[in-house]
């Protein structure tokens, strides 16, 4: 069993090591040219901060932000493996009739199927969180301007990755054996992975903890958080009423009131920025939790649907 | 006769399948002897594929029973050491080359002759590192059934197994599996509906229509059984000697019919005939069902 | 060793086909006793025959005593057919030969001549059986 499903699967193991070798041929050299302009410009000329270290930190940032719109396509990694790993496993043996020689065999179905998932699951497993350490390691330079914390960036590294990667291929593999086709499975999953990732990053992932708030005066200089979430951030009067989304950031006038563009926009003094926000500190327990759940959710859809496998004709 | 005792291979009492509201199979009875090679015949949908299933285990029975070599196949892999199987259209992974395929078949069956399949690969002239895709229909055949007697297998289910292939290929089928039945001794039950291979094939005879089985038994009996008889028109009076009418036709003058006897027909009246294998199946498989089409067309018939 | 045909045509049972070829050798000399008969398993599988049948056919030899089977080794030719016929034959031939010069010599093309056989036999038997049945 284990030489079949190395001989069956060898030829699409092969495509996803190419494929995840262009990947790292891609991110390797970026992200040791980043560390370095990094430490050129940032690291060495911000120890004693000023403006060469402010135009330091823009220059880096230039440069580099393109590089953030790469791991928006990230995000398709897993959902590929769940279409090309999952879809087809139960889908194309009964697609191409051959489960009618594999099952009448000497094996039973459930000893095939288990087998197979737990083989080509660890494989999966193994390649997605190389992956998600890859990630890891080039995006770490760029939390200079966006949090690895914030939506999308925390869902291409880190450990994250592999409870997509199992939660997608589960997915397709439960997918095939309610609709026995290799096109219509993959149809299915696509829509669903989508879904439940929505579900889960827009709903659930916000309630993981609860998450805590500060206020902040109106000022020409707003401390920043570096690798926290944020999660929302609001001007209120200083009774608490909402007036704007975003941030206020003015040098107060030399009285001590409210600058000239703040005063523009209704504000009364009194008035502060507010940020809701989960702190740095609980981002690899978020990417637990939310790794958890995926997982739970992937060896769910595989008990389901072996137990499918074994009433198919 | 081999197999003095009358041991039973396949044994189906009142089994049935049913997709949605249809029966595939309904009510199927039969009996398979030890040694024999079995012809399955029928119009397509009649419920071949289904009861051959049924015997390997692919699929639970709705109604009744089958049962191998006193065993319920489904679920069963014990059971399923001692039947070999190819489904139609002889599905195998076709990437895999043929020795690939040995290799297989090896690492998931039980008992397993490497030397018997090679030797019966090397007979049938099939290149062992091409992938099977890109083998002839006749070839992938002569793998699918070298596969199947590699395994020794006690009792052999070959569904359709030649309907797609040339004559050439499909006399080397059934050479092959003669040749192979001789060796082993190993019982055949194989679904076709091209009779003519049959005849000198077959020892035992299955007709299902309609997810019915019409007849079975042993090929000589039947044929000993059945004649043919064209006399004066007949209007449903016992003949001496016929057991049952089978089929019958009319003109205004005469009548055709289709008997079972139980013994010689003396009546004088009478032209007895006997009938080919061919002839005997296809009257079991015809239906009564021209005469209204020809109305619903609005024709004459 | 002698190969068997199968006549696809033929209304004769196959393993009474067998029977008659191996008669026919036995009665022209082909098959002497002491020869082995084809195997069984050959025999199946060059002419895409049931083993049973080969088996039917060879016990039917046995049971005329012109054959006999040896486990392990074989059915070997133990009877025969040949003898004081062949003597006959050689008789037979020559008239035959004298006859048929004669019905070419009359216009007889060879389809006629075995027209004419075919007739003659079944008239033959005609004869035959209704004397057996006045009998």
């Amino acid at each position: 069993m284990i030489w079949l499903t190395w001989r069956q699967h060898r030829t699409q193991g092969l495509y996803t090591l190419l494929g995840l070798a262009a990947l790292a041929a891609f991110i390797v050299p970026t992200g040791l040219a980043m560390r370095r302009d990094l430490d050129r410009l940032v690291g060495q000329r911000c120890a004693t901060g000023g403006e060469l270290c402010d135009r330091g930190m823009n220059e880096f940032i230039d440069t580099y932000s393109p590089l953030l719109h790469v791991a928006i396509l990230l995000l398709a990694v897993p959902l590929l493996f769940g279409l090309f790993w999952g879809a087809p496993l139960v889908a194309r043996e009964i697609e191409q009739g051959t489960h009618r020689m594999i099952w009448t065999q000497g094996i039973s179905r459930r000893h095939w199927a288990w087998t197979k998932a737990g083989l080509l699951g660890g494989a999966v497993a193994v390649l997605a969180a190389g992956y998600g350490w890859g990630i890891s390691w080039w995006y770490e330079p760029l939390q200079i301007r966006e949090s690895r914390f914030t939506e999308v960036f925390f869902d291409v590294q880190g450990v994250v990755p592999v409870g997509y990667t199992l939660f997608a291929v589960a997915l397709g593999l439960y997918a095939g054996t309610v609709l026995p086709k290799v096109m219509s499975a993959m149809a299915v999953t696509l829509p669903a992975y989508i879904a439940a990732r929505l579900a889960v990053g827009m709903y659930a992932r916000p309630r993981f903890m609860a998450p805590l708030n500060r206020s902040l005066a109106i000022d020409d200089h707003i401390e920043g958080m570096t690798g926290a979430w944020l999660m929302s951030t609001e001007v209120r009067q200083a009774d608490g009423t909402r007036v704007t989304g975003g941030m206020m950031v003015c040098r107060p006038e030399g009285d001590g009131g409210l600058c000239a563009a703040a005063r523009e926009m209704g504000l009364r003094p009194g008035a502060y920025n507010y940020q809701v926000y989960q702190p740095e500190g609980r981002f690899w327990t978020f990417q637990w939790i939310e790794t958890g759940i995926f997982v739970a959710a992937a060896a769910l859809l595989v008990w389901l649907a072996i137990r499918r496998v074994r009433r198919v004709a | 006769m081999r197999g003095h005792e009358m041991e039973h291979v396949l044994e189906a009492d009142g089994l049935g399948k049913r997709y949605g509201a249809r029966w595939a199979l309904r009510d199927c009875t039969l009996r398979l002897p030890a040694g024999r090679v079995a012809a399955l015949v029928g119009p397509n949908g009649s419920g071949k594929s289904t009861l051959l299933h049924l015997a390997v285990g692919l699929l639970r029975p709705d109604a009744g029973a089958v049962r191998v070599f006193g065993n319920t196949p489904y679920e069963n892999t014990a059971a399923l050491a001692d039947i070999g199987f190819v489904a139609q259209d002889t599905p195998l992974y076709r990437d895999f080359t043929a020795n690939d395929l040995v290799t297989m078949a090896g690492k998931v069956n039980r008992r397993w002759d490497a030397t018997l399949a090679r030797t019966r690969l090397a007979q049938a002239g099939i290149p062992p590192r091409i992938p099977v895709g890109k083998l002839s229909g006749g070839q992938r055949a002569q793998v699918a059934l070298a596969l199947a007697l590699a395994k020794r297998p006690r009792l052999l289910l070959l569904d359709e197994p030649v309907a797609s292939l040339d004559p050439v290929a499909r006399r080397e089928f059934l050479r092959t599996l003669m040749g192979g039945v001789a060796e082993s001794g190993t019982t055949v039950l194989l679904s076709s509906h091209i009779l003519a291979d049959l005849e000198h094939s077959c020892d035992h005879l299955v007709v299902l229509s309609s997810g019915a089985v019409q007849l079975s038994g042993a090929v000589d009996d039947i044929v000993g059984e059945h004649r043919r008889l064209v006399g004066p028109r007949h209007h449903g009076e016992p003949i001496g000697g016929v057991a049952a009418v089978v089929r019958a036709r009319h003109t205004d003058r005469q009548s055709t019919l289709l008997v079972r006897a139980t013994g010689r027909v003396t009546d004088p009246s009478w032209t007895v005939h006997e009938l080919t294998l061919e002839d005997l199946i296809l009257a079991y498989l015809s239906d009564g069902v021209t005469e209204a089409t020809h109305e619903a067309w609005g024709v004459a018939a | 060793m002698i190969e068997f045909v199968l006549d696809g045509r033929s209304k004769v049972n196959t393993y009474v086909q067998l029977v008659q070829q191996v008669k026919q050798a036995l009665r022209v000399g082909l098959l002497v006793p002491g020869d082995r008969l084809p195997k069984v398993r050959d025999v199946a599988q060059s002419l895409a025959i049931n083993p049973n049948t080969v088996l039917k056919a060879y016990r039917e030899l046995e049971l005329e005593g012109l054959a006999e089977g040896r486990p392990g080794v074989g059915t070997f030719v133990t009877g025969t057919l040949a003898g004081d016929s062949l003597a006959n034959q050689a008789d037979l031939r020559a008239e035959l030969l004298e006859w048929l010069r004669r019905a070419q010599a009359a216009g007889l093309s060879d389809e006629d001549v075995t027209a004419l056989v075919d007739t003659t036999i079944r008239a033959a038997r005609q004869a035959d059986a209704l004397l057996e049945e006045l009998a």
